[in-house]
């Protein structure tokens, strides 16, 4: 398929608006939601920014230095965007701030080939910043695939700007659009005033595009259909929740954790650091390496023996569902429950991916239309979604002990969760936006992004979370000598061994649970490997870590997104509901007998 | 073309299929949300699904709404 600018536009440009300059060249990709502005992002600056097949995934500004030709550029990587003008969501504030205030000298608009009419109209509004533009048309391979041909030269013509036919995930497409950066110009086809952004689109692409009617594929119709169907796509959610089971919880928490902490840790590193510290002069320092609280025995063991084999697996298979397009579709369920709660469908989007990492999950709460809704999802999310190393965690105790311990703790959070989302829905003052969700395209996800996606995230959070697993081994470590441990354990008890029925130990457990939630799990997870815990107290430890307070990174982020005051609300809300439902939890388990 | 008169999105079945004839609007900006996302006068949309909620076709995007922006969405049914 032909991927090549137009040389009739080149020759009938004006002379290129580059020239040297002191600073480098800002260019803005900027297109709709899930056109794929990321993939050309990397594809110019060999930076990796985050890609998916669902419409939000890029919530930030990303910025990369690239060499074009002879030219220095900064390349901006922006939100999607569906309007510039009217109602707007906070990313297309976000964008359009960025385009108004200098931050772009060129924009390279991004669009997705098959649905040009759209592009158009955002290109109709672009051409308003007076800015040089270049048109990208993006996944032309799928446009062709369902019977759609662009005249990409006639358009150059009409619009006055390059047009480049691009498939950016195969890097089709990309050196003519470096080589059409010099001939980036305005748009000249610019719309009369008394003609609307919609009807100058419609006009365009009905002289330019040509759709035969080709059915999507067949497999690919069917997948789609089965998924969204009812009847079809629950027993589907329900193998895919079992499959994720089986490969992060049993495979990953089981099988790849008990290789690294029996075998690699406790019968290989421990002992070895154990033995070689002896030669240490000073007990404290013996002890602030390989005691009780050590950063080797403790924090590093916790950090990659437990945690780091979960993380990876779930990351794998997250971003693979990620990529298939499938999780949207979710939303089409769970429209109605999210509307009970002050939400829409569309706060499936948030609450999923704060199963990945509920900080990163709390920014793409900026997909939600309203401030109440963003505050409904914020709090949920810190309220009962377990990020991805808790939920690790989770399933290696859970998954040890039975099935039905795992689903009696969902569905406790899970209820909480509907239950708090119903009365913040009655008691804030605001209203939910209407539920209009774009479903992105079901594809085969592509072996080489999951596996970049995969690799970057692991670094995260090994850069992320292992650091702070060792500074708070530390803290542990100074708590303890300095008596204070035993003295938050001593005031913690009442409620801790009192109300919640768990042995006083824990409650160390749960300062660390501050710090990280997934590294109070994965103490409790050593409790529970100990024999500390019972069945029944695990899910009680469990529940009650699930739905505790939010992660320092988390609350500073909630902080950040929603203001002081916000996030001690919710902090407090928090503590109080995981606190009360934990105990409540031990009281109806005792009394009905409850094992497991 | 439109021999019968247009009805609201809501009320259309799988695998009907029409054009947009208008879009009620109402204060929250519903109609430009829509617009936005190439739901417009004139644009042809397939049915595709109603329930639980209203998936459709416009213009090689699939968009997914709830009933109550279904029934603000009328179309000339073909």
């Amino acid at each position: 398929m032909p991927c090549s600018m137009s040389s009739a536009s080149v020759s009938s440009l004006q002379a290129p608006v580059l020239r040297l300059r002191a600073h480098p060249l800002k260019i803005a990709l900027v297109g709709n939601p899930n056109v794929g502005k990321s993939v050309v992002f990397g594809r110019l600056t060999g930076r990796y920014a985050t890609v998916s097949n669902y419409p939000g995934t890029t919530v930030t500004i990303t910025s990369g230095r690239a060499l074009i030709g002879a030219e220095v550029c900064d390349v901006i990587d922006t939100p999607g965007v569906n309007a510039l003008e009217g109602m707007l969501s906070e990313d297309e504030r976000i964008t359009r701030q960025l385009l108004s205030s200098g931050g772009a000298e060129l924009i390279v608009q991004v669009a997705d080939a098959r649905n040009l009419r759209r592009a158009l109209m955002l290109t109709s509004q672009l051409a308003a910043t007076a800015l040089p533009m270049i048109l990208v048309l993006n996944m032309v391979d799928e446009a062709y695939a369902r019977g759609i041909t662009i005249d990409s030269e006639g358009l150059a013509d009409r619009l006055g700007i390059p047009v480049i036919e691009a498939v950016a995930t195969e890097g089709q497409g990309m050196a003519d659009l470096r080589s059409a950066l010099p001939l980036a110009s305005r748009v000249a086809a610019t719309r009369l005033p008394h003609v609307s952004h919609i009807d100058w689109a419609d006009a365009i692409a009905a002289t330019f595009r040509r759709c035969d009617r080709v059915s999507a594929g067949r497999v690919r119709e069917i997948i789609n259909r089965a998924v969204r169907e009812p009847l079809t796509g629950l027993p589907i959610l329900a193998f895919v929740l079992y499959a994720t089971y089986l490969f992060v919880g049993v495979f990953g928490a089981q099988t790849l954790v008990g290789a690294l902490e029996g075998r690699l840790f406790n019968g290989l590193i421990n002992p070895v650091a154990i033995a070689a510290a002896s030669y240490i002069p000073v007990p404290l320092i013996r002890d602030f390496l390989v005691g009780k609280y050590g950063l080797i025995t403790m924090g590093l063991t916790y950090a990659m023996a437990i945690v780091l084999p979960v993380v990876t697996t779930f990351f794998l298979m997250f971003g693979f569902l990620e990529d298939s397009g499938y999780i949207p579709r979710l939303a089409i369920f769970s429209d109605r429950v999210f509307r009970s709660m002050g939400l829409n469908g569309k706060a499936v989007l948030p609450m999923v991916l704060g199963l990945g990492c509920d900080t990163m999950a709390t920014m793409t709460t900026r997909i939600l239309g309203t401030p109440k809704e963003r505050l409904i999802a914020i709090t949920l999310l810190a309220l009962g979604v377990p990020c991805s190393a808790q939920l690790a965690t989770i399933m290696g105790i859970l998954g040890g002990i039975s099935v039905w311990a795992l689903l009696l703790l969902f569905a406790v959070v899970l209820s909480q969760m509907v239950l708090v989302g119903f009365l913040a829905a009655r008691v804030l003052p605001g209203d939910r936006s209407d539920f209009i969700l774009e479903l992105p395209p079901i594809r085969l996800p592509r072996m080489r992004n999951l596996v970049t996606k995969t690799a970057l995230r692991v670094r995260w959070y090994l850069g992320e979370a292992v650091p702070l697993f060792l500074i708070g081994t530390a803290l542990l470590f100074v708590f303890d000598r300095i008596g204070a441990l035993d003295l938050l354990t001593r005031a913690a008890r009442p409620i801790v061994t009192g109300a919640l029925g768990l042995p006083s130990e824990s409650a160390g457990v749960f300062v660390m649970g501050f710090l990280r939630r997934d590294y109070g799990a994965a103490g409790l997870f050593k409790l529970a490997h100990d024999g500390s815990l019972s069945g029944v107290q695990s899910v009680i430890a469990l529940t009650v870590m699930t739905l505790f307070v939010p992660c320092v990174a988390n609350l500073l982020m909630i902080v950040r997104e929603r203001g002081v005051r916000t996030g001690l609300a919710i902090l407090a809300a928090v503590t109080v509901i995981a606190v009360g439902t934990g105990a409540m939890l031990n009281v109806a388990l005792s009394t009905l007998r409850i094992t497991f | 073309m439109a021999t019968k008169p247009a009805t609201s999105l809501a009320h259309l079945s799988p695998g009907a299929r029409g054009r947009v004839s208008r879009i009620t609007r109402d204060l929250t900006g519903r109609a430009d949300r829509l617009a936005a996302l190439g739901v417009t006068a004139g644009a042809a949309i397939t049915v595709l699904q109603t329930f639980p909620g209203i998936v459709f076709e416009c213009d090689q995007t699939e968009l997914a709404v709830e009933r109550a922006v279904a029934h603000a969405i009328l179309i000339d049914p073909e």
